[in-house]
Parts: C-alpha cells; structure tokens; sequence
C-alpha cells in the first residue's frame, strides 16, 4: 500500500479537500453511532455486575436503534443508505491501490465494516433474546420458546460472541486511528456531521425530519413487540 | 497336601481377597466423590428446569396450574434433599470440573444456614403453588429466587461457561 501522505488509503489527500465543510452524517446515523458505543460498555458493565433488568433494556434499545439502521439504510439520507455504500470486491480492492471515485461518506472498505459491526451487534442481541442463566431466574423475552438445555447453548454463544464483537471494535478503532495517523480525520464528522470533501463530489440528500418520525416509530414498535415476548402487551 | 500347606494356601487366598476389597474400597471411595458431584450437577440442572418450567408458564399468558403445582412439589422435594447432594470429598479436589467452590465444605454452618433457606422458601412456595392462585405464589417463586442466588453468590464461582 502507498505510503504517499497525498494517497491515504484512497481517500484524497486533507489539503486538496474542499474548505467548507458539508453535512454528510445526519442527526440519526450520529445519535445511534454514539449510543450504540455507549450502550455496548453499558450492557458489558450490567451483565458483569448482575443488573440482568438494566441489561434486558439496553439490549431492547440496541435492539429499537437497530431496527431504525436497518431501516435507515433504505430510507435515510443518502450516505446511510446500503446501496449507497455498500461496493463489490473489485471496488474495495481498487479503494486499497488508491484507484477509484471518492464519494461522501463510507468508502468502500469501511462500508463493510460498518454492516459488519451492525450484523454482530444485532445476532448479539438476538442470541440474548434466547439466553438464560443457569438457574433459570433471569431470561431474555423469547427464552419462553426453547428448552432449557437450547437456552443454555445459546447463552454460551451470547458469552462468546462478546469476545467476537470487542475484536471487530478493536479494528474499528484501530481503522480511525490509522486514518488520523495519515491525517483524515473521521472522529470530527461523527461529532459535528459535517465533512470536507474532495473537489467535485456533491453534498449528499438529507432525509427529512418526517421521514425519521416514521422510521423511528416502525422501529419502537417493532423493539417492543419482541421485547414483550412477542406479544402486543 | 498336608494339613499346614492348607492353611497357608487359604491364608494366602485370604489375604489376596482383603487387598482386593480394600483396593476396591478405595475406587469406590474416588468414585463416589466424583459421582456424587455429577449426581449434584444433574440435581442442580433438574432444579434449573423445574423453575423455567414454572417461569415459562406464568410467561404464556395461560399459565397451566397443573404443571406449575407438579414442578412447585419438585423443586420443594430437591430443596429437602440438596443438603446430601455435597458429601465431603465432591468439592473441587474429586477431579470433576465444576462452579462449586471449596468454601462450601470450609464453611459447613454457613452453606447449611443457606441450604436452609432454600428449603423454607421452597417448602413456602409449594404451598402457595397448591393454592393455584399467581398472587399467592408469583411472591413466594421470587423468595425462591432469591434463595438460589444468595447462596451461589457466595459458594459458586461467576466464571462463565
């Protein structure tokens, strides 16, 4: 890979960047990003501590601002959609040499891990759906519908799949780092959501406030029909 | 044969048959150690079941007082006997690997003293569950509950498996 500061793994160079910055991840995309970060630590400490209510409600949030991604990513503004960013291998490959189009938003790499962090975090969740502890007291809210022995399997998978997730967030964090060590900054636009982009690329559509009303409501109402056991009440 | 060759060939039987039974004597020994905690393990496991059976139930919105009453007099009559489920020798030394830790048989009046609020609990429960009524029982499930988890707090390890 080019070690060249005027290439930094594809993406254009900090200089030649247009000098005001535009509005690249809207007000969902960053509050979801922040509380997802958060809520992961805090599932982390309630489960260790034994505050399995507290886990149950974050995993039920993580699950509602999931759901709202998901959705997003067909709906939303233009740089959360998945179509958008979402490339084949030959793309991400020429994104590694330094060859193709700069766009607003995920490069071709990062789209992936985005959806690869999303996937976890969400089979994470669906497998503390199912967990039991091994004296059956605390459960998950479809726990209901397997046997003891199933429960027990699918909370060690819940266990390991921990392990899974906090090496996906190394690399992700490792990635962020690696960008500020070739001066891109990606902390800043997750902030403020706003970015500088590279000569000739277009700010991306905005989804209106609406349109998030919408998604979000979808999204509670689903959380909640599948936290309550799925049941309406 | 003469008479003293006898004798000595039945003293040398005899002698062989009492090593035997005293090398059977100690397998025996290790073994009960080990089984009597796989024997534990399983009661323990059975314990989990009876009450998921019993959370379960009251989860589905149509709980089956029937099922509910018949897992409510199982984990009543485990309670009674899992005060014999922890023979000395089944702690962590008998090779087998488990949660338990060895203060359960360092800390004998304590584990008792717990053991014995399990059975109270359980006993209290089993007779609210008899009743049929959720608002008897569902207080008197969570004193089980509870019972449960004072005890493994402290002679039961937090490892995950």
């Amino acid at each position: 890979m080019s070690a060249e500061p005027s290439d930094p793994l594809g993406s254009p160079a900090e200089a030649s960047l247009t000098s005001v910055p535009v509005k690249v991840w809207d007000v969902p995309v960053r509050a979801i990003h922040w509380s997802l970060a958060a809520l992961v630590a805090f599932s982390w400490w309630s489960a260790k501590s034994d505050h399995l209510d507290w886990h149950r409600m974050s995993g039920y949030t993580i699950l509602g601002l999931l759901v709202f991604r998901l959705i997003w990513g067909f709906v939303g503004s233009q740089p959360a959609r998945f179509a958008n960013f979402l490339a084949g291998p030959r793309t991400v490959a020429n994104y590694l040499r330094g060859k193709g189009a700069h766009q607003a938003g995920h490069n071709p790499l990062g789209g992936w891990s985005v959806v690869a962090l999303l996937s976890l975090l969400g089979l994470q969740v669906g497998l503390g759906l199912f967990s039991v502890d091994e004296d059956a007291i605390e459960a998950g809210p479809l726990d209901k519908f397997v046997s003891f022995d199933t429960g027990r399997a699918i909370t060690h998978w819940h266990h390991l799949m921990f392990d899974l997730l906090l090496v996906l967030i190394a690399v992700h964090l490792a990635a962020i780092a690696i960008y500020a060590a070739r001066r891109r900054n990606l902390l800043g636009p997750m902030i403020t959501g706003r970015a500088r982009l590279a000569p000739g690329v277009e700010a991306p559509a905005m989804a209106p406030l609406w349109r998030i009303a919408a998604a979000a409501a979808a999204a509670f109402a689903v959380a909640w029909f599948i936290a309550h056991g799925l049941k309406l009440v | 044969m003469g008479e003293a060759m006898k004798s000595q060939a039945v003293r040398r039987v005899g002698l062989a048959l009492a090593a035997a039974v005293m090398a059977g004597a100690a397998a025996a020994a290790a073994l009960t150690g080990a089984e009597a905690a796989k024997d534990r393990q399983t009661h323990m496991k059975e314990l989990g079941k009876s009450m998921k059976t019993i959370v379960d139930q009251l989860k589905s919105g149509a709980p089956d007082v029937g099922t509910i009453k018949l897992a409510a007099a199982t984990i009543d009559k485990d309670a009674k006997a899992l005060p014999t489920w922890f023979p000395d020798g089944s702690g962590p030394s008998s090779g087998v690997k488990m949660k338990a830790l060895p203060v359960v048989w360092t800390d004998k009046a304590g584990f008792a003293a717990k053991a014995k609020d399990f059975q109270l609990a359980a006993a209290k429960f089993d007779a609210a569950a008899q009743t049929g009524q959720p608002s008897t029982f569902v207080p008197a499930l969570k004193e089980v509950g509870g019972a449960c988890k004072a005890c493994h707090e402290k002679y039961r390890t937090k490892d995950e498996d």
